[in-house]
């Protein structure tokens, strides 16, 4: 019986352990991007979903979007649909934890912070800062 | 034969009215509801955020009857903040069966990711009786997933009918993922009800 219980208190302590050690070597060498310093301010953006996000992307900008009212997975849906349609936009994905809105865009492209925010607001939120940074 | 009516025009009118009842611009919504008294599937769209048009279809399986609703509902105010939204609505809808047939009221609620607080008022004409109908409900998300994951609510509700009087209370669990939502309420008077919502 002490068996079964040291089997079942050690294992899940274990697994839980090697999952921290894989976010910390994961964060460890890959994707410092989260924390670079963006017009003097720090980045504040769920890590996994940023260094997720930005996986894979070359030669883009990233708008960094903090947005009101975004509490739920309807909210976030809305404003992904909205910024699918502009086509100068190559990636979207939305942090709710952070209250963030990740929008990927060609280097091309002159980034405006008025249109985005009538995009947020035809869905019904607030974008209230941005944050570009370069890849 | 009295009783079951007047249970059935209280639940009818009190879950429909837990769905959010507009969707982001260019929204469509999708709902079933199937209880022990009657099965309704209702649709809207939401040409913006601020109002949604739909039409709901009933099977009333007591007088194994079927008639609609023509539904407007329009968005009153809405305060957000970075943890949260909190939106007035007003709603209403008009039946197929004439004019005699209508409701009109308000629906509120205030939402973090972890708390949820709701309520519902409606003014209900009809031709067999006129009653207002009204809920609280309060919920908790146990775990707070990104978006894009398994989403849960455990909740508490109570609602009251003037027909009826006494208040019942009852939890609702709330599920959904994606386009996806599914719920379910248990009333001792009313057994299990389930609600399903599909947005697109």
């Amino acid at each position: 019986m002490k068996i079964f219980f040291a089997f079942v208190f050690f294992v899940p302590a274990l697994i839980n352990a090697q999952d921290n050690h894989d976010h910390h070597d994961h964060h460890s060498h890959e994707g410092h991007l989260h924390e670079q310093m963006v017009d003097g301010e720090k980045l504040e953006v769920d890590v996994e979903r940023f260094d997720k996000f930005v996986k894979g992307l070359k030669d883009k900008q990233i708008a960094v979007v903090s947005v009101k009212g975004m509490v739920c997975d309807f909210c976030a849906q809305g404003i992904e649909k909205t910024f699918k349609k502009d086509k100068t936009v190559a990636k979207i994905d939305v942090d709710l934890n952070k209250g963030k809105v990740f929008i990927a865009y060609q280097m091309n492209t002159k980034i405006d912070f008025e249109k985005i925010k009538k995009m947020i607001v035809s869905n019904g939120q607030n974008a209230t800062k941005l944050q570009v940074l370069k890849l | 034969m009295g009783i079951k009516v007047l249970v059935f025009a209280m639940l009818f009118f009190t879950l429909n009215s837990e769905a959010r009842p507009i969707s982001y611009s260019g929204g469509s919504t999708l709902m079933a509801f199937s209880g022990n008294m009657y099965n309704s599937l209702y649709y809207h769209f939401s040409p913006t955020y601020r109002y949604s048009l739909g039409v709901e279809s009933v099977e009333d399986k007591f007088f194994n009857q079927q008639y609609s609703y023509f539904r407007f509902t329009y968005l009153l105010s809405r305060r957000n903040t970075e943890s949260s939204q909190g939106n007035l609505y007003f709603q209403s809808g008009l039946s197929s069966d004439g004019l005699d047939g209508h409701f009109y009221g308000l629906h509120g609620d205030w939402e973090t990711r972890r708390w949820f607080i709701g309520f519902n008022y409606r003014d209900v004409k009809n031709s067999l009786k006129n009653y207002t109908d009204q809920f609280l409900q309060v919920g908790v998300a146990p775990y707070l997933g990104a978006y894009g994951d398994f989403h849960t609510w455990i909740m508490i509700k109570t609602k009251k009918n003037t027909l009826l009087g006494d208040w019942s209370t009852f939890p609702v669990l709330k599920f959904f993922k994606g386009n996806f939502l599914i719920e379910f309420g248990y009333n001792d008077q009313t057994e299990w009800d389930a609600h399903v919502m599909y947005r697109f």
